[in-house]
Order: C-alpha cells, then structure tokens, then sequence
C-alpha cells in the first residue's frame, strides 16, 4: 500500500527545520505540511517499526499506515505533545497489533529461524581505538541487539523508543500510554536485562 | 558512602536521574566510573548501529521497489507479445480446419455412413418412445383386447 497525499499537501510552506522546531504545532499548518512532515519523520518511524520488528516489509508497511492514521487523525491532534511524539504513539499501536496478528501466523517461524541481522557489521571503526576494544565493542553491541530481543515487548518499545529513538521518559510515557513510573520500571527492567545480556556475552 | 553502584544505581546514571550521592560516587569511585562510561558507549553505538542499519535498510528497499516498478513496467511491451501469441493460435485454428476440411474430402462415405446409422438409431428411439403402452406392459394389454 503506498501512502497517497493529496496535491494541495504536495506543497509544502515549511521547510523540515522549521517544522521539526514545532512542538506545539497548530492543526492548521499539520494539514498544509503533511507531506513536509512525512519527509521529515518517515526515517523515524521506519527506523523504530524496523528495530522492533526486525522485518522490512512489515516496517515499511507499518510506517505507511502510520502516516495514513496520522492524516486522518490531523484535526483530532490534541497539540499535547510534538509530532515526533505524536507519532511514535501511533507506531507504537501499529507495532503492537502487528505482534499480536503476527503471533498466529505460521510464517512468523521462518522469521525466527531466517538469518539473524548483523547489526555488529554496521558499527563503524573508530581509529583511536585498538582492534581489540574495538571487537569488544561491536561484541557489546551484538549483545546488545540480542538481548533487545529477547525482552518482553513493553520493555522493548520502552528500550528501544529511549535507545534509539532518544525519546525521555515523559515523551515515552505519552507514546506508549503508560505512566510515568511504570514506564520507568520498564526501562530499568530492560536495562537490567540488556547488562546482563553483555555480561553473559563477554 | 555507598560501596559499589547497584544495577538501578547505574540505570539512574544512564537515564540521567542519579541522586546527588551516586552522582557523586562515581566522580570518585574508578571502577563505577568505567563500567558507567562503557554502558553508555556501548548503548551509543548500538544506537548508531542502528541507525546505519534502518537506513542502508530504508535505501535497500527503496532501490528494490524501483527495481519491482521497472519490472512491473516492462509488461508495456505485452500488446506486441500478445498480437504473436494471438497470431500462433490463429495460424493453429486455420491449420486444423484446413486439414478438418480436407478429411471429409477425404473419407467421404464414413461420414455418410455414420449419419446413416445416427438416423437409424434415431428413428428406434422414435418408434420406442412413441408406443402408447410400455414393453414390460404389452402382455398384459394383449390380454385386454382379446377378453371381448
């Protein structure tokens, strides 16, 4: 399903910038900028479906509906939180659902067997440091990814919208509808977990 | 003074929400402070990792959609394929209804011969069909013309 935006969206005022500085944005400008804001947020969202689910194909189709619902959904944005926000909460949803239909689908055991992602490989090396630190430290990174896996999904999304989306734990709070304390526990939970995952590791 | 940094110790560290006396410790305490700085190095580059990964990810899928519409737009040439494929199959009906043609040329007398024997059965079927009174029925119908 591609993502289709209407010609008058085709035109964009803002320049992605300028709308990133938006934390309060008005409704208005959401509805004029929509295909400014998709440019803008589309490598997020995409970058968070995929380090959650692991699956391109599933990642490009949940950061499509994301933005499909976000359209929709324009004139209700309550202006509570900035877009970024806004639209990690609709991912967040997408993802879940996406989880919870994927559980009885028998293809998702070719996931689970299918070749694992190398994440390590995309590290980059830093010349300051020696070979060796430099092997532990793509070592940690892969324990890192594999633990992040194998945490419940809360604490995953938790872990996942702070590690890589650099979200705080009020912004993660808002995206995933949680309280503060409990998204809180759920980060310390993960963190517990990804440590021990790089002890184990290393 | 606390010893060591406790597992949630380190997560406060690593959120930013370390009190003022863990703060404090790990200014002076080496080994927290290293196990600190290779927790956070650690999370930053698997951040970055990630990063790169979604986006030679993004580009990869990208480039392989083009590639599938570039596919997808290769069937304009379809009409050309299908007039020859059109064409075969006409060549083909005309080559059997010639040779259709030429066999009852041909093998004049067993067609006749079988609308010979098809009109005979017919006309059987006709005359059984058109009795007033069933086979299995006729002896007894016998019967009832003869009593009087």
């Amino acid at each position: 399903m591609q993502l289709s935006v209407t010609p008058e969206l085709a035109t964009s005022e803002l320049a992605p910038s300028q709308l990133e500085s938006y934390v309060g944005p008005d409704v208005a400008a959401l509805t004029r900028d929509f295909e400014a804001l998709v440019q803008l947020y589309r490598p997020k969202v995409f970058r968070f479906a995929l380090a959650s689910l692991r699956d391109v194909d599933a990642a490009e189709t949940v950061t499509q509906d994301c933005f499909l619902r976000a359209y929709q959904a324009r004139d209700r944005f309550r202006q509570d939180c900035s877009i970024h926000t806004w639209l990690m909460q609709i991912a967040v949803n997408l993802i879940r659902d996406h989880i919870r239909n994927r559980r009885f689908q028998f293809w998702r055991r070719t996931r689970l067997t299918a070749k694992p992602v190398d994440l390590a490989g995309h590290t980059i090396a830093d010349r300051a440091k020696s070979p060796e630190a430099q092997a532990l430290l793509r070592e940690r990174v892969a324990a890192i990814w594999t633990a992040a896996d194998r945490l419940p999904q809360k604490q995953r999304t938790v872990f996942l919208l702070r590690f890589v989306e650099d979200l705080d734990l009020l912004e993660i709070a808002v995206a995933t509808g949680m309280k503060l304390g409990t998204a809180k526990t759920h980060l310390h939970r993960a963190l517990r977990t990804v440590r021990e995952g790089i002890g184990e590791r290393l | 003074m606390i010893e060591h940094l406790s597992s949630d110790q380190l997560s406060d560290c690593v959120l930013g929400q370390a009190s003022r006396t863990v703060a404090q410790h790990v200014q002076h305490c080496p080994a927290c402070s290293a196990a600190l700085m290779e927790f956070r190095e650690s999370l930053g580059e698997f951040q970055s990792a990630v990063r790169r990964w979604s986006d030679v990810q993004a580009r990869q899928y990208q480039a392989g959609n083009y590639r599938a519409d570039a596919s997808r737009a290769t069937p304009r040439r379809a009409p050309e394929l299908s007039i020859r494929s059109s064409s075969h199959q006409l060549a083909w009906a005309l080559l059997i209804a010639v040779v259709c043609v030429i066999a009852s040329f041909v093998f004049p007398r067993h067609g006749s011969d079988l609308i010979g024997s098809d009109a005979a059965l017919l006309n059987q079927v006709d005359a059984q069909v058109s009795r007033t009174t069933p086979s299995s029925m006729e002896p007894l119908m016998k019967l009832v013309v003869e009593e009087p």
